[in-house]
């Protein structure tokens, strides 16, 4: 059974490499919500790191998916409260603050500098 | 004194291109298309993705920074992990102030197809 290699074991496979790949990307952001400086946050993104690549070599499918059960689990257990959020995406500050100003109009910044075109 | 005036306003001094101060070095090609200190000029540059864009791939420790060029493959030519390439995406995200969503993110795999991301992303600064 683990030697059959159809069409449907490497779809199943490729699905559970996008979830460790989207796992990893949410746990590094998160571990950057908690450890705000740099030198402890490097230090936590290599431990992760360290984390996933222990388990990189694992080849039976189910065991690959308790793994991913476990980590997202994990995850769920360390989601900071207050995460920063890029201002303009939703959840940020700046989201749906101001309506865009129609496209006409230009501002020009150069106050000071009128007579200089 | 109204005659002065008058004289002035109708004067027309030629103007010279100075050197225009500020954070936008546009090329004043033709006579000003492009304005300087406006508020429409907050679209990068192709040449400055592209630029800051490989610098953030050649800084990362595990690339060699002499194979990287702007239409390299992450995993096939610079031979990394698909967790390293979710670090790089995540280091981009960082340099242009982008929020990726994670579906978005998951496709992204060789310096093209960040770079044509990022040029069409309409919050990239």
């Amino acid at each position: 059974m683990s030697g059959v290699s159809t069409a449907a074991y490497f779809a199943r496979r490729a699905a559970q490499k996008e979830r460790v790949r989207i796992l990893y990307r949410r746990a590094l952001k998160d571990t950057l919500n908690w450890a705000v400086h740099r030198h402890i946050f490097y230090r936590d993104a290599c431990d992760l790191r360290e984390k996933f690549n222990a388990n990189q070599d694992v080849e039976d499918v189910d065991r690959i998916d308790k793994l991913i059960a476990h980590g997202e689990a994990e995850y769920d257990k360390w989601r900071h409260p207050d995460p920063y959020i890029v201002p303009w995406a939703p959840g940020g500050s700046k989201f749906c603050r101001n309506p865009t100003p129609p496209a006409e109009i230009e501002i020009l910044y150069n106050y000071g500098h009128e007579d200089n075109p | 004194m109204a005659l002065r005036n008058a004289v002035l306003r109708h004067l027309r001094v030629p103007v010279q291109n100075l050197a225009v101060r500020g954070s936008n070095q546009s090329q004043i090609g033709f006579l000003g298309s492009i304005r300087a200190f406006s508020s429409h000029d907050d679209h990068l540059s192709k040449q400055d993705v592209v630029d800051r864009v490989l610098d953030v791939v050649k800084s990362f420790p595990k690339v060699d920074p002499a194979k990287v060029t702007p239409d390299v493959h992450f995993q096939k030519d610079l031979g990394l992990d698909s967790l390293d390439t979710v670090e790089i995406v995540m280091a981009i995200e960082e340099e242009f102030k982008l929020e990726i969503p994670d579906k978005e993110a998951d496709k992204i795999d060789s310096c093209s197809l960040a770079i044509e991301y990022v040029f069409n992303h309409p919050m990239s600064s």
